[in-house]
């Protein structure tokens, strides 16, 4: 069979050919919304036409054929309309009322989970990991699908004091926005990385490589015809092996994941903040992460029995300083969050007004 | 088909959360490729370490983004793995589909590839993950003869992307669907040829809320704001009040500005003194909503830590209009790109750039004047570059005070 | 200079990078518009024009896009030669 004519640079189609009619009657002329059920939420139009959104979580890997039954739901009750959300859920578009509850029966029925608006948990934003990519220290579907088993009651229906947002990151390079989430799991690497001098010289530039390592820890080996890596300075961060694959970072046994908190990205009250360091080190427990699933689950249960309403973990643990949060999580402090980078004369205490 | 024993992912497969697995399993029941994706792992697993190997020559014809080669180390033993490679979706603005469009997109993966997809990927591609070289150019052909282009990536601008705005939203003050469609199509040459020092993101959001991220995922931040007063509808107020509502404690209370007074009747914004968070605005969307000239905030620079530390992005324009065509955004575009070719290093990041070269230089490059709205705080130290240009001036002012007796500070 | 030639300056060019550099597309529209003193948009168009029918082509390595002298296989693969 022939294949047919590619064309390039025609871009995306035009969105607005996939959006149900009370959208494209509608459009930015939206009055107000309101969240029925933590699954469920209505959108009301200056002309007072509804629009009824139903969300329910994906593990964001979908296969064609869960596409497909995604896409037979739609038909039934949506005109065939449906949207994805920025953190992955699959929104259906309900324009009739009455295909609401009918909709809802339907997808529990197909085992589709309802829930992720308002104050609760979302679906978590996350990373390839060891499914499909080069530079992953850890699964991240794996911990997102532990986590959220074990986190699943605040996806569904228990709420919290205002939204909390996870992210997995399977490395530094964190393709998520991990480094400003309530609270996210980033893996991490802790050994100096491995030269293979042989391939170094047909694969490597050596000044690109000597220039990636923000430590300058990497130095000419001219008799190898190599590089040296100084072990006092290299933080592990990996960048070394992503210019140059034959310097090789990974190391089963001592790979793991750290844990950062406190960040968020909408300015709501308080300005967009990264998240921090807590917790330096937990050692890769494949196939359901045991000690990080219960360290998360402790600190969002911490923060819903302190947190003021509408708080995020971050403006919680601003408002109540960084020591309180230590002794209330239990959590131990280390070296690890004293930042020894680049940012340490920004993030030292220069007061003695702290909490015992 | 070969039958891979999984009993560590298997056990991914419990509990309600939906199950990755599942899908991947799902996907391999007729799929070689995803099948020994299935297999390939379960050895993740069992050796706590991944084996997929990255980059290459692979990609369509003219094209150097959209495709990313990945190889797996264990080839001979998953054949079906031997070549992985991702092939990026331009996504519709806001994600919008309809099913017989995501059935085009699934009838055409099917065929050619693993069966198996990302919706979506980080920077908002529909993410197709899986399949070999030799069925790159044939894939390309099937999408763009029925309208789907392919995404960024590599040294490129990346696929723009943007929250749901108008289509669905009563906050978003700007087009974030539309803008976002015009300028992918605009720089549609950027988007494919990498010809940056390295990747470009562009995200928008309509609000403060920012649901997008891209105060801290993209180096082009387009956050809407607007510069009129916050209407307030006195009776939905009241309405909140009675459904309980703490108005002084959650509303009042909360406004970091402290621009907000309530006497258990009336709810007063002195709007000069509001900074625009959305706080109050997304707790009583009845009650409240801006008004006046809509538009945006440009901040630029944000990114992950590699190399030396993440970023978030910094106020460069406090407030542009954005209308169609948005000519004024697109030149602005295109200087700021003049200026990281002329300035950057291989792999260094617009916003790393300005970090080494000094924000002046970048400003004055595209002709932005400086301006209190882009800091924090000033400058604490008391090392700075004085050109002979503002010495000049600064003594010009003074000479002007002298004749007209008065100070201008 | 006639597009043909310009076009045998931009491969004389990356072949001499060939294994010690990795060309980005900016390297060879400065290098090459210095080189032979022509316009970097004149370079960039007739660099493009090679790319499109694989007498160069995209690479990706080392973290970053660069261009090259296409290998065998990739042209056996796109078809340009059997």
């Amino acid at each position: 069979m022939a294949l047919p004519q590619r064309r390039t640079d025609i871009g995306p189609p035009h969105y607005r050919q996939f959006m149900p009619p009370v959208i494209d009657k509608n459009y930015g002329k939206w009055k107000y919304h309101e969240v029925l059920t933590p699954g469920t939420m209505v959108h009301v139009a200056e002309s007072g036409d509804k629009l009824w959104t139903v969300r329910v979580a994906s593990p964001r890997i979908l296969s064609t054929a869960t596409i497909r039954e995604i896409c037979d739901v739609a038909e039934k009750f949506c005109g065939g309309h449906l949207r994805f959300t920025t953190r992955n859920n699959v929104e259906f578009l309900v324009s009739d009322e009455k295909n609401l509850e009918p909709i809802k029966k339907d997808l529990a029925a197909r085992g589709f989970k309802m829930g992720g608006i308002g104050y609760g948990i979302t679906n978590v934003v996350h990373t390839q990991g060891w499914v499909h990519c080069h530079s992953a220290a850890t699964d991240a579907s794996g911990i997102v699908k532990s986590m959220m088993d074990e986190l699943f009651e605040y996806f569904e229906s228990k709420r919290l004091p205002n939204k909390l947002r996870l992210a997995v990151a399977c490395c530094v390079n964190m393709c998520g926005a991990v480094h400003c989430s309530d609270i996210a799991i980033v893996a991490v690497h802790t050994k100096v990385p491995v030269v293979d001098d042989e391939k170094f010289k047909n694969m490597c530039e050596l000044p690109t490589v000597i220039g990636s390592c923000p430590t300058r820890a990497i130095s000419p080996d001219p008799a190898k015809k190599s590089v040296k890596i100084n072990p006092d300075k290299c933080m592990y961060c990996g960048n070394c092996f992503t210019v140059c694959p034959p310097i090789s970072i990974k190391n089963p046994e001592r790979d793991g994941v750290a844990i950062v908190v406190g960040g968020k990205i909408n300015s709501l009250r308080s300005n967009p903040k990264f998240s921090k360091l807590v917790i330096p080190y937990i050692s890769n427990e494949p196939p359901r992460w045991p000690k990080v699933v219960a360290a998360v689950k402790h600190i969002v249960e911490v923060y819903a029995s302190h947190a003021r309403k509408h708080e995020r973990l971050g403006e919680w643990i601003e408002r109540i300083g960084w020591e309180r949060f230590f002794a209330l999580t239990g959590i131990e402090f280390t070296f690890q969050s004293i930042d020894d980078f680049t940012f340490m004369r920004d993030t030292m205490r220069t007061a003695s007004t702290f909490k015992w | 088909m070969k039958k891979y024993n999984t009993p560590l992912i298997d056990q991914l497969e419990k509990g309600p959360w939906p199950s990755f697995v599942t899908e991947m399993k799902k996907a391999g029941k007729n799929n070689e490729m995803s099948n020994d994706a299935v297999g390939h792992l379960e050895k993740c697993y069992t050796t706590k370490m991944g084996y997929w190997k990255h980059g290459g020559i692979v990609g369509v014809l003219g094209y150097g983004g959209g495709i990313i080669g990945r190889y797996s180390e264990l080839g001979e033993e998953f054949p079906g793995v031997a070549h992985f490679h991702t092939v990026r979706l331009n996504q519709p603005s806001g994600f919008f589909y309809t099913s017989k469009a995501l059935r085009e997109i699934c009838d055409i993966w099917d065929k050619y590839g693993s069966g198996l997809t990302n919706m979506h990927g980080s920077t908002g591609d529909i993410v197709l993950l899986g399949t070999k070289t030799d069925a790159l150019e044939t894939i390309f052909a099937e999408y763009s003869s029925r309208g789907w282009d392919l995404g960024g990536s590599g040294s490129d601008l990346r696929t723009p992307s943007c929250c749901v705005g108008p289509g669905r939203c009563e906050w978003s003050n700007y087009d974030t669907l539309d803008l976002v469609y015009n300028l992918t199509q605009e720089f549609q040459d950027e988007l494919h040829r990498p010809m940056f020092s390295y990747k470009f993101k562009i995200k928008a959001a309509g609000c403060a809320c920012d649901c997008v991220a891209s105060i801290a995922r993209s180096d082009f931040s387009i956050i809407g704001t607007w510069k009129g007063d916050i209407l307030i509808d006195q009776k939905e107020v009241q309405n909140y009040a009675k459904k309980g509502m703490n108005i002084m404690s959650e509303i009042v209370s909360m406004c970091p500005t402290q621009c907000m007074s309530y006497d258990g009747k009336e709810l007063k914004i002195d709007n000069a003194e509001c900074s625009r968070c959305m706080h109050c605005i997304s707790k009583m969307t009845k009650a409240l909503k801006p008004s006046g000239e809509r538009g945006a905030t440009i901040c630029m620079g944000s990114k992950a830590p590699i190399v030396v530390g993440s970023l978030l992005s910094w106020v460069i324009i406090p407030f542009i209009k954005l209308e169609p065509p948005y000519t004024e955004l697109k030149e602005l575009l295109r200087k700021i790109w003049d200026w990281w070719d002329d300035n950057g290093k291989p792999r260094e990041r617009i916003g790393e750039v300005i970090e080494v070269k000094g924000m002046r230089s970048f400003l004055e490059a595209i002709g932005v004047p400086p301006l209190p709205q882009q800091i924090k705080e000033p400058r604490k130290d008391p090392f700075m570059f004085y050109t002979e240009g503002d010495i000049a001036a600064y003594k010009a002012k003074e000479a002007e005070e002298k004749k007209t007796g008065k100070y201008r500070f | 200079m006639e597009t043909a030639e310009l076009q045998d300056k931009i491969f004389a060019f990356c072949e001499a990078a060939k294994g010690k550099k990795k060309l980005k597309e900016k390297d060879i529209i400065k290098g090459v518009s210095a080189e032979q003193n022509v316009p970097p948009d004149d370079v960039k168009k007739a660099m493009r024009a090679m790319i499109d029918v694989g007498r160069l082509m995209y690479s990706y390595g080392g973290g970053a896009s660069s261009v090259e002298i296409p290998s065998e296989e990739y042209l056996r693969e796109k078809g340009l030669i059997k």
